[in-house]
């Protein structure tokens, strides 16, 4: 590798960054090796594997890992790798197993990943192989956790734990489960890939850009309104009707929402409101929650209102919608964003739909927002191939954010959630 | 499902319906195809192989009529971003295949199979699949009350999807 430290550190500015962190293969690879190898990385929700032997397998930055329940009941996060010769060990995207058995020579592994059986034994008799050292086991990720049963890992036997790696931010995902009547959510509805040709960056900074939606996304709010007023006065409500327009909010709204960031690059935009806070509240849904907390505390639960919330640098999350997207680099130029969709346990199905129909609306390939969202950022993909300028910038509000003990806090507008993140790359990129 | 057997004239009309749709999505005219569908038309795209339920599974698309208008509103809209692109497409329909018939009404569903290549920001790309149209007679013709799009690579990792296929 060739970028010293030092040269890591002059390619993110206070107020700047360089072109070279979007264009650069090398900077991916020591990005996957850095950042995805020293952070906390999303895996799943353990909901998805539910029973012994119930996995689902993805990739870690560049490398297959496998999410897999035991007959203890503990959830692994192991290297999808056979001990012999390396073959993938499981190529479903879940499934439900046994054990681990490798299509290649037939070595057979517990579900913790310890190496079983090797057949026809006896021709490593005396030749320096031990079935029972370790290193022949399927590898486990040097930690995992999970935090209200989201599963998360790292490279990183140095890494904080879960809970301290979170900080402050650790509050929109407990707002998230606390929405649920029996204070826990789960993996509900499927999943959709959506292929962005870029880097995995734009995506992230994107997410609390307030100054984009009324421009990028004005379109499907004029068809939304347009069409809206060609219905008659007592036409039934929509939840379309809520999603949408709030998009169009204008740059007062968003100044008005603030952005919060903390340690390790997490933030979120909104709390005390967002543009989803004035969802119409299901009277099923209600009285599930009144029932399970009391009138108070679920005012004070559903007030919570974020708009995204990142956990640096591969999730982020909507409480107010129950939908969540991952992050999944694959090159450079290339990063598949997943999205999830998950059920408030105790509420009703209406939930699960809102929070489906948002995911369709907003999130889809099919949508009528993301894919606005992804043109622009293949265009800065291509912008930057030129050398008109090395620098992209993020000087809005700088100065005049908030410095608190744990966070730091601004107007909604300002590109503090951007430096928060290019703080972190520059702490995980070069160690310090 | 074993397909019924129809009389000519009334598959000739269900081919000719069929073929004048993907011809307004080789267009793509979205005005006159929205015009095709019934008031409470739905079009669906599922996500995963054999998807039961649009509502409590995401899809691809799931569009009623409220959201077809939005689209079509938002399709032509100047400033969509995504939209300042020529869309162009080529429908192949083939293998129809009338797999019910109300003799009394003539109400119908139609399944059959689907190639579209898609030209949109200098690439193109092809889907593949299962149309499954349900048709009901309006006066001498027929409207569409339901189609849905079963894409053989439904839930591979896919790029935006900027118009219904």
């Amino acid at each position: 590798m060739s970028y010293s430290n030092q040269q890591l550190k002059q390619l993110v500015q206070p107020t700047r960054f360089h072109r070279k962190l979007y264009t650069d293969p090398e900077i991916f690879d020591l990005e996957m090796e850095r950042i995805w190898g020293r952070s906390w990385i999303y895996i799943g929700h353990e909901s998805q594997v539910p029973e012994a032997g119930s996995y689902i397998t993805l990739n870690y930055g560049k490398m297959p890992v496998v999410m897999v329940r035991d007959k203890k009941n503990e959830v692994h996060v192991l290297h999808n790798r056979c001990g012999h010769k390396g073959t993938k060990l499981v190529d479903k995207r879940c499934g439900k197993i046994g054990g681990f058995r490798c299509c290649y020579h037939g070595w057979t592994y517990r579900l913790d990943g310890k190496l079983l059986g090797v057949p026809h034994l006896a021709g490593y008799e005396g030749t320096g192989f031990d079935k029972e050292d370790p290193q022949y086991s399927m590898q486990k990720l040097a930690k995992y956790e999970s935090y209200r049963g989201f599963v998360f890992a790292t490279m990183n036997p140095d890494a904080p734990d879960l809970k301290t790696w979170m900080g402050g931010a650790a509050a929109v995902m407990d707002n998230l489960c606390d929405r649920a009547p029996e204070g826990e959510v789960e993996a509900a509805g499927g999943i959709l890939r959506y292929v962005h040709e870029c880097n995995w960056k734009p995506f992230l900074e994107n997410l609390n850009d307030t100054m984009h939606p009324m421009v990028v996304h004005r379109s499907v709010v004029d068809a939304a309104e347009d069409y809206m007023r060609t219905l008659p006065e007592d036409s039934p409500r929509r939840d379309e009707a809520e999603i949408l327009p709030p998009f169009g909010q204008s740059y007062e709204y968003m100044e008005d929402m603030g952005i919060t960031g903390f340690k390790y690059g997490h933030h979120y935009d909104g709390g005390q409101h967002s543009i989803h806070k004035d969802y119409s509240l299901d009277p099923d849904y209600e009285a599930a929650m009144i029932k399970a907390y009391g009138k108070e505390r679920m005012h004070e639960i559903l007030s919570f209102n974020t708009h995204n919330t990142l956990y640096y640098p591969s999730l982020t999350i909507k409480s107010a919608v129950q939908n969540i997207r991952v992050v999944r680099p694959v090159a450079y130029n290339k990063t598949v964003i997943e999205t999830h969709s998950f059920r408030l346990k105790g509420a009703p199905d209406s939930m699960l739909q809102r929070t489906l129909l948002y995911s369709r609306l907003i999130n889809a390939n099919g949508s009528m927002v993301g894919p606005d969202d992804l043109v622009a950022y293949e265009r800065i993909q291509e912008g930057l191939k030129s050398n008109g300028s090395d620098w992209i910038e993020m000087h809005r509000n700088f100065g005049r954010d908030e410095v608190l003990e744990d966070r730091t806090v601004g107007k909604g507008t300002s590109d503090l959630d951007v430096r928060t993140q290019y703080a972190a790359w520059t702490e995980y990129m070069t160690g310090t | 499902m074993t397909s019924v057997i129809a009389s000519t004239e009334s598959l000739r009309e269900i081919e000719r319906l069929l073929y004048k749709e993907a011809s307004f999505l080789d267009r793509p005219d979205l005005d006159r195809w929205i015009e095709l569908y019934t008031d409470d038309g739905t079009y669906w795209m599922p996500a995963i192989e054999d998807q039961e339920d649009p509502l409590n599974h995401i899809s691809l698309f799931y569009d009623d009529r409220v959201i077809m208008e939005v689209r079509r509103r938002n399709f032509v809209h100047p400033r969509a971003a995504s939209k300042d692109y020529k869309v162009r497409s080529s429908h192949i329909i083939s293998n129809i295949q009338v797999q019910e018939m109300d003799e009394k009404t003539g109400n119908c569903t139609v399944t059959s199979n689907f190639h579209c290549f898609m030209y949109y920001r200098d690439k193109q790309t092809p889907f593949a699949g299962t149309y499954t149209h349900e048709l009901v007679r309006d006066g001498d013709s027929y409207k569409i009350r339901h189609k849905r799009v079963d894409l053989i690579n439904c839930d591979a990792e896919l790029a935006s999807i900027i118009i219904y296929v």
